[in-house]
């Protein structure tokens, strides 16, 4: 079972990494010391009051915390027998900031003390919620990974909303968003550390049946109930483990994901050694990167928050060792969502689905609110606002039908249910695309802007889609480089806002996915964009019926392979990059609108392409809609409404699959 | 013709929900974007048909009082369009942060944008130019003067009245959470208006304003002679927690008493939002003489 090999070289990287950032922290206690006895006498003992109170305490925070993450991530990947299971996948974190955020709006008595309550609360409803949703197939990994990002990405809208809504945008939600370990005493750590112990003995006594819980599927089916109890038991541990530290520092994302992942391609494979080592590597990362935050931090403070470091140090090391080790076994996960049924007349359906899409339009058209409360525009002032509404509606309807579009063909190419322009991190390398013009030049043009989008996603797809070739990737593993990939991009998306620049705040509007001004030349080139990539797409239906059926099938029908999955590559990637140009990255329009195509019946590529194209468009008009009128006259980010609305409906339509 | 009558119509719809120009004695229909712009406006004597984010410059910017008349327009990030278009304003007034944004505004009405923050320019000149080129633009040359004029005054007075106070530098600072803080340094309005009163800012770098990069409370032991000016809002679980901080305590402002709390101030804002801090600094408890430090 181990391979003693891959172990000692294993131990050698992160004893290693251990000595980096142990020099790092050696480094600031001596700048410290300096400091110390270079101050006026009165003030020598603040100094040493900094050591003491701040500087030790901010250390033994990124330990414990990184621990505290990366043991929550390997306990809840055991449990639900999960490879991607962890903290911010389930939603903990997101629930936890969710219920801080509603606490600290409506209920602000009760942050003062019951911070960590409120916290362990939004991350239980969260977890509850996703695997109630998911209980019926059998807690079957694909499904709560896809009900967990939905919730997460659900919870974390509505509390940008709530904080957008409430004025307050910049600060509270970058502190959180961020996470920051800054410390000023000792209370917040001796709060963890006991939390770790507790934990720590609560796993010596389950680990006998968590190893139980390791075996295959058949077996842990018949668990008892006891076992059951035992199961949850240890879910409802981690899930406090990482609501604790959601509650003291905030969002630290990547960290429960990335530590167990690391611990097991550095060669810990027994379940004792899987809990002894991903705490250790979860507290080396964390420790690691917060040193790096502090060392690049000049006397202006920080200039990246420690949660985006760790997506920058993490995400890169992972995409690293991924092609590298092969030889680990990989629990498979059963990648198939349950069959749905097929529609009869496909035809018929897709006309429902037109009908629909131009009913959402006429509402977006000419229902709206002014000054006086609830319109029905007509006539003059129908002629008047129409201006305004027919850009916004067009593009929001053309930039859905385009990521629709691009997620039905990353999801056919990869023969991966969960492929999708949000999820393999396309829509954010559009972002980092759009990005460096922006910074370099003064004034870049729209095409400029385009161009750079259409380069980032090109890059980060072929980038992802070329590993996984090299290494003959399962879903598996592309998703979690996938997920890696889009918090990389975040993380540089997150260090050029925090410059605060002009520039920053245009990238900080694109990131929440406005589609407030939009300029009839701009619809032009949305709607040419979208003529001129989808029309091959329809060309191309043969390809999409084959290429999920894998190689030797591909093959023996004489299929292009390379030059097919190039092309249809090359397409998906740049219908990403328009339509994220104008939506922003947030939609997860092309996740859904392909399943939903699917769970309605439309299964052929070409019906599957045109039903999910019609339903992205209808999810993003309205949305578009739901964003101008919810807080009028104040609009929120379409992105936000997008994923509110798309979130909810498939956890439904996946759990009811599973009864079906 | 025909847009012109479409307007003229929407006007005239528009006059039931909004004061009567003739009221306020204007001639041109004004909305304004931008805060600064709106703050000097306002104290300038020109009232705007609609202007951006009304709730959150009330309680943040608090001064000038902004009339209930005046129309909401949303999110300063994402101006409501329809609304602007419904409040049929004669010109906008924007500044250099909505640049961007300039082709879409215009499709409305004529834009009259000018640079209120530029990055490593003091803003008080630039604020002043503001005042002056507003004036300018919409009738109101000597209003415009006087205003500069009278605010030069006020500072210098201020400057004479704190003369033998202005012994040690100053952090002036926004609250976070209670670990956290922004810095206001020397290319900031406050810190700006601070020198010109004759105070050294503390904060040696540029403003850490930036949205993601908060410092920590310990950077204020950097400068331990300091005194900390806390610029509103503060948050409410901050302002408990922070009295408990053994860290806090122990700064020796917080020791010595020489930390003020003043009320909320509009963190970009023009002429008028330096005026506030002004008189809110100069009669602050570190000047009282029972200094408090909470």
């Amino acid at each position: 079972m181990i391979e003693p090999k891959a172990l000692n070289r294993g131990l050698l990287l992160w004893g290693a990494l251990l000595i980096v950032a142990a020099s790092l922290f050696a480094g600031q206690i001596a700048a410290q010391f300096s400091l110390a006895t270079r101050a006026a006498p009165e003030f020598a003992g603040l100094q040493k009051l900094i050591l003491m109170d701040s500087i030790l305490p901010r250390s033994a925070m990124a330990i414990l915390c990184g621990a505290a993450l990366g043991f929550s991530g390997a306990l809840l990947q055991r449990v639900l027998r999960n490879p991607l299971a962890e903290p911010s996948t389930l939603g903990i974190s997101a629930g936890a900031q969710l219920a801080m955020a509603i606490a600290m709006l409506y209920f602000p008595a009760l942050m003062e003390g019951g911070r960590e309550a409120v916290a362990l609360a939004g991350g239980l409803i969260a977890v509850a919620l996703i695997l109630s949703l998911t209980w019926q197939r059998g807690l079957e990994p694909v499904s709560v990974v896809l009900a967990g990002m939905m919730v997460s990405l659900t919870a974390t809208a509505a509390s940008a909303a709530l904080i957008l809504a409430n004025g307050e945008y910049m600060f509270s939600l970058f502190i959180w968003g961020g996470g920051s370990l800054a410390q000023q005493s000792w209370v917040p750590v001796s709060g963890i550390i006991w939390k770790i112990l507790l934990a720590c003995a609560a796993s010596i006594v389950l680990l006998r049946p968590l190893s139980i819980l390791g075996l295959d599927d058949a077996s842990a089916k018949n668990l008892g109930v006891a076992l059951q109890g035992t199961r949850f038991l240890v879910i409802g541990l981690a899930v406090w483990l990482a609501t604790s530290v959601t509650a003291e520092v905030g969002i630290i994302g990547f960290v429960g994901l990335a530590a167990p992942a690391l611990a097991r391609l550095t060669g810990a494979r027994s379940p004792r050694q899987m809990l002894a080592a991903a705490p250790l590597v979860g507290a080396i990362l964390l420790w690691l990167a917060d040193g790096f935050v502090q060392l690049a931090a000049g006397s202006g403070g920080e200039r990246i928050p420690t949660g985006a470091a760790t997506a920058l140090l993490g995400g890169p090391l992972l995409l690293w060792l991924l092609p590298r080790l092969r030889m680990f076994e990989w629990p498979s996960l059963n990648a198939k969502p349950a069959p749905s049924p097929r529609a009869r007349r496909p035809a018929w359906t897709v006309a429902v689905l037109v009908i629909l899409t131009g009913l959402a339009a006429g509402i977006a058209l000419v229902l709206g609110r002014g000054p006086e409360g609830w319109v029905i525009a007509r006539g003059e002032l129908l002629a008047d606002l129409l201006p305004w509404r027919w850009p916004r509606t067009v593009i929001a309807a053309a930039s859905g039908a385009m990521l629709a579009a691009a997620g039905q063909v990353m999801q056919r190419v990869t023969a991966n249910p969960l492929a999708s322009p949000e999820i393999l991190g396309v829509g954010t390398g559009a972002g980092v695309g759009i990005a460096v013009p922006l910074m370099l030049l003064s004034a870049p043009s729209q095409i400029v802007l385009l161009a750079g989008a259409m380069a980032g996603s090109i890059i980060v797809l072929a980038f992802m889609l070329a590993m996984s070739a090299r290494s003959g990737f399962g879903p598996e593993r592309l998703l979690l480089s996938g997920i890696a990939m889009g918090a990389l991009c975040s993380a540089i998306l997150t260090a050029i806002i925090a410059t605060g620049s002009p520039q920053a705040f245009m990238l900080l509007g694109w990131v929440s996915g406005s589609t407030a001004e939009r300029l009839p030349e701009e619809v032009c080139v949305a709607l040419v964009a979208l003529v001129l990539l989808v029309l091959p797409l329809v060309f191309t239906t043969r390809w999409l019926d084959m290429l999920p059926l894998g190689r030797p099938v591909g093959l023996e029908t004489g299929l292009p392979i390379r030059m097919s999955r190039g092309i249809l590559i090359i397409l998906s990637a740049c219908l990403t990059a328009v339509a994220s140009l104008f939506v922003g990255p947030l939609s997860f329009v092309g996740l859904i609108a392909p399943h939903l195509a699917r769970l309605i019946g439309l299964h052929r590529p070409l019906t599957g392409l045109i039903g999910a194209m019609l339903i992205g468009a209808c999810l993003m008009v309205l949305s578009d809609w739901l964003a101008r009128m919810v807080a009028f006259p104040y609009q929120l980010p379409l992105g936000l409404f997008a994923s509110l609305i798309s979130g909810p409906y498939l956890i439904w339509l996946l759990s009811k699959g599973g009864r079906n | 013709m025909i847009v012109i009558n479409r307007r003229a119509v929407l006007a005239l719809s528009i006059a039931a929900i909004l004061p009567d120009r003739s009221a306020w004695g204007q001639e041109k229909r004004i909305a304004i974007v931008d805060w600064a712009m709106l703050e000097t406006a306002l104290a300038i004597g020109i009232v705007p048909v609609a202007a951006t984010e009304l709730l959150q410059f009330r309680s943040i910017a608090v001064e000038p009082h902004v009339p209930e008349s005046v129309a909401d327009l949303g999110l300063r990030g994402t101006p409501n369009f329809e609304m602007l278009r419904m409040a049929a304003p004669d010109i906008i007034l924007s500044s250099n942060f909505y640049e961007y944004r300039r082709a879409s505004l215009e499709k409305v009405a004529p834009v009259f944008s000018m640079t209120v923050y530029e990055p490593g320019t003091p803003p008080y000149g630039l604020a002043e130019k503001v005042a002056l080129g507003l004036g300018d633009k919409l009738g109101r040359r000597e209003e415009a003067a006087a205003y500069v004029a009278e605010t030069s005054a006020l500072i210098l007075d201020l400057r004479m009245r704190l003369k033998y106070h202005a012994t040690r530098p100053l952090f002036i600072i926004n609250i976070g959470d209670a670990r956290h803080f922004r810095a206001f340094g020397a290319d900031s309005m406050f810190g700006d208006v601070a020198g010109r009163l004759g105070f050294t800012n503390a904060w040696g770098q540029e403003s850490s304003y930036s949205a993601a990069a908060p410092v920590g409370m310990e950077a204020l032991a950097g400068v331990p002679e300091a005194s900390i000016l806390i610029v509103g809002p503060v948050p409410p679980e901050a302002e408990n927690l922070l009295p408990q901080s053994g860290l806090w305590n122990a700064l020796p402002a917080v020791k010595a008493g020489r930390v003020a709390t003043l009320d909320p101030i509009n963190h970009f804002g023009g002429l008028p939002a330096a005026r506030r801090f002004a008189r809110l600094f100069a009669s602050s408890s570190l000047f009282s003489g029972s200094a408090s430090n909470d």
